[in-house]
């Protein structure tokens, strides 16, 4: 396996991760039609929203066919590794955090004074109530280094370059092949992950770019589980800072605890 | 009357030799014996199979929220639950109905969390004989819950802990509270031994943020083979409109073949028992009446017309059978009623083997409970003397057909 790849290198696995985790990208907008470099190009998707620290404020909305609700979080992120995030609103949950440092993921629980460890098994169960599983916000993974890319044809609408990729022999992971659309612009559009029997089985898609933090990026991803009809989980960044300073204690259990 | 003769001529026939009459009605009587307890055995294996699959958790027919047994939603429910109940327990097929609410959650003594289902149940429903907390040490009543005994060794989960429960609402919304472990159960479901947190319904639905509302409703009829019928009755009342309602052999296919496998299994080895009881008294009656070729001659010799020979042989043969049959029936009744109440434990007839195997996720008692059926004893007892009369026949119409001269000679 690769080391611990940005955490959540986004996409594949979770935009979530890689949305919390940020790194420095030189973010030019590349333009123009001639294709571009394949290993450039996941490159700078796998560090768009990567950092080597971070603050956000992040809105979720799930949909499900009888159900819908949403949330509001602040997410602390610290090299690729290290995120926290806690629930601002609802009320009713306000204070139940997440903390990932490494490969361990805990929930804290202010209403039980608890904080719990998710067990691998549970890895791929939902995280929070969301689409996003456990695992998308502990997934190490890249695209550039975990698979084999091509471009597979021009888009016309938006404009840009459907690739294809495919993951390398020896990776572990939960996607064999991942379709990603990038516009000119150079940024994602839509990624659909397939699962490794080969089917469909969610796709997401970005939009609302806007310069956030100083970075021009899709500010809203759209989580469309292929299996469950009516069911989708919305995430919106409210505002991001890159590369500020957070203090190394945010990233603590005892913290976690303390700070309700 | 000649016939009146002729069984009064047969029955003195009878205990004219009465070691071999006796030989007779032994014989005859153990092979009716044997079968009856074969037959008694062979059922009680399956009601034991039935009772096994369908007792605890499955029941006889179950409701659910259409789609709910493909993905388990937590907001797949079933609402107006006490109208259903009362519709389902006004029909008079019906022993028992009760609800139950699935929750996958994350358990944690401490800061180890582990993956298990929080199953809310009516823990009064559920204490019924065979049922899931028919041996539970107390039910699971308010903050007070149950947890299944491997999956509290692994947890490390003793009575009397504080368990943290968390897991998603029916509404998406996140559950959590803190749980007291009132006792630990052993039941006969992997499933529940090795991830059930057993909750009052009441508390889990709070929890779960789904009040009045469940995942499943449990119907045991008086019959699991009415189960069909019991489901289709169901499933047309108003009060479950909408729901999905099944019988067991639906929703357990798996169960079903393997209640089949073995009766076939059973109903092969009961028929070889059979064919070999029926070769014994039909062995008896030829060599009996194989041996009185010389006595029948000599009735012949003295005016006896053939017809009246057969008729002889023949009634002599019902009677025999007819006795035989009846004491071999009374001791294989006695020997059911001995045991039907207690069971036989086969385990300890094979020696040193498990009380228990565990199969198809359920865990079996290797205890039956032998029971019979009027029918069972007709039938076998009917079996009995046809196959005596034709195994008397043939030598009977051999021994008519004789010269007188001839037969006193053999």
């Amino acid at each position: 396996m690769s080391r611990p790849g940005p955490a959540v290198r986004i996409a594949r696995a979770g935009m979530l991760g890689a949305a919390l985790l940020a790194s420095t990208v030189p973010s030019g907008a590349a333009a123009a039609p001639p294709p571009p470099d394949v290993d450039a190009l996941l490159d700078r998707i796998d560090d768009l929203y990567r950092s080597k620290s971070s603050i956000a404020r992040i809105e979720i909305a799930v949909t499900s066919p009888r159900t819908s609700r949403t949330m509001r979080l602040q997410a602390w992120t610290r090299g690729e590794e290290d995120v926290l995030v806690v629930v601002e609103a609802p009320a009713r949950e306000a204070g139940t955090a997440t903390l990932r440092v490494g490969q361990n993921l805990w929930n804290w629980l202010p209403r039980i004074a608890r904080t719990i460890r998710v067990p691998p098994s549970m890895m791929l169960g939902s995280w929070m109530g969301t689409d996003f599983t456990n695992d998308d916000l502990v997934k190490e993974s890249s695209l550039r280094k975990d698979f084999v890319a091509r471009i597979e044809r021009r888009s016309e609408d938006p404009p840009g370059w459907w690739l294809t990729l495919e993951v390398k022999p020896g990776i572990v992971g939960r996607w064999a092949k991942i379709e990603l659309l990038v516009s000119e612009e150079r940024l994602p559009v839509e990624e659909r992950h397939f699962d490794r029997k080969g089917r469909l089985a969610r796709t997401m898609k970005f939009d609302e770019v806007k310069v956030l933090g100083g970075r021009r990026l899709p500010a809203h991803m759209t989580l469309t589980p292929a299996d469950v009809e009516g069911q989708r989980t919305e995430m919106r960044y409210l505002d991001v800072r890159f590369d500020v300073r957070v203090p190394d204690e945010t990233f603590s259990l005892s913290r976690l605890e303390q700070n309700r | 009357m000649r016939v009146p003769s002729t069984v009064a001529m047969a029955w003195r026939n009878l205990w004219r030799n009465g070691r071999r009459t006796g030989l007779a009605l032994g014989a005859i009587g153990l092979s009716v014996t044997l079968v009856l307890v074969y037959d008694s055995v062979l059922r009680a294996y399956g009601d034991w199979m039935t009772e096994t699959v369908t007792g605890p958790m499955l029941g006889h027919a179950q409701a659910h929220a259409p789609g709910w047994r493909k993905d388990r939603a937590m907001d797949r429910t079933l609402r107006n639950l006490d109208a259903a109940l009362g519709a389902l327990r006004r029909d008079p097929e019906v022993v028992g109905a009760t609800v139950r609410l699935y929750a996958p959650a994350l358990a944690a003594l401490g800061e180890e969390g582990f993956g298990v289902v929080v199953v809310g149940l009516d823990p009064a429903a559920e204490a019924r004989p065979m049922g899931l907390l028919a041996g539970a040490p107390e039910p699971p009543r308010g903050k007070r819950v149950l947890m299944g005994r491997p999956l509290a060794e692994l947890m490390g989960a003793r009575a009397g802990d504080r368990l943290a429960i968390v897991g998603q609402g029916a509404d998406g919304s996140l559950a959590n509270d803190l749980y007291e472990v009132a006792g630990l159960v052993d039941t006969s479901v992997d499933f529940v031994n090795r991830q059930a947190v057993l909750m009052d319904l009441g508390e889990a639905q709070t929890l779960f943020a789904m009040p009045g509302e469940a995942h499943e409703i449990v119907v045991h009829g008086r019959d699991a083979s009415r189960a069909a019928q019991l489901a289709a009755r169901a499933a047309a009342m108003p009060e479950l409109s909408g729901a999905e309602v099944l019988d067991w052999r639906t929703l357990s296919p798996e169960m079903v073949s393997l209640i089949a496998i073995v009766d076939v299994v059973w109903v092969f080895v009961l028929a070889l028992v059979f064919v070999a009881a029926a070769a014994g008294v039909a062995n008896t009656m030829l060599m009996a009446t194989w041996e009185r070729t010389r006595e029948l001659g000599m009735l012949l010799a003295l005016g006896a017309g053939p017809g009246r020979i057969v008729r002889l042989v023949l009634a002599e043969s019902v009677a025999l059978g007819l006795v035989g049959a009846l004491l071999g029936a009374a001791l294989g009744l006695g020997l059911v009623a001995l045991t039907h109440r207690t069971g036989v434990d086969y385990a300890a007839l094979t020696g040193t083997g498990p009380s228990e195997i565990s199969y198809g996720g359920l865990r079996w008692s290797m205890r039956l409970y032998p029971t019979l059926s009027a029918v069972d004893v007709l039938r076998t007892v009917a079996a009995v003397v046809m196959t005596s009369l034709l195994a008397s026949a043939w030598p009977a119409a051999r021994a008519a057909r004789l010269q007188p001269t001839q037969a006193l000679r053999e």
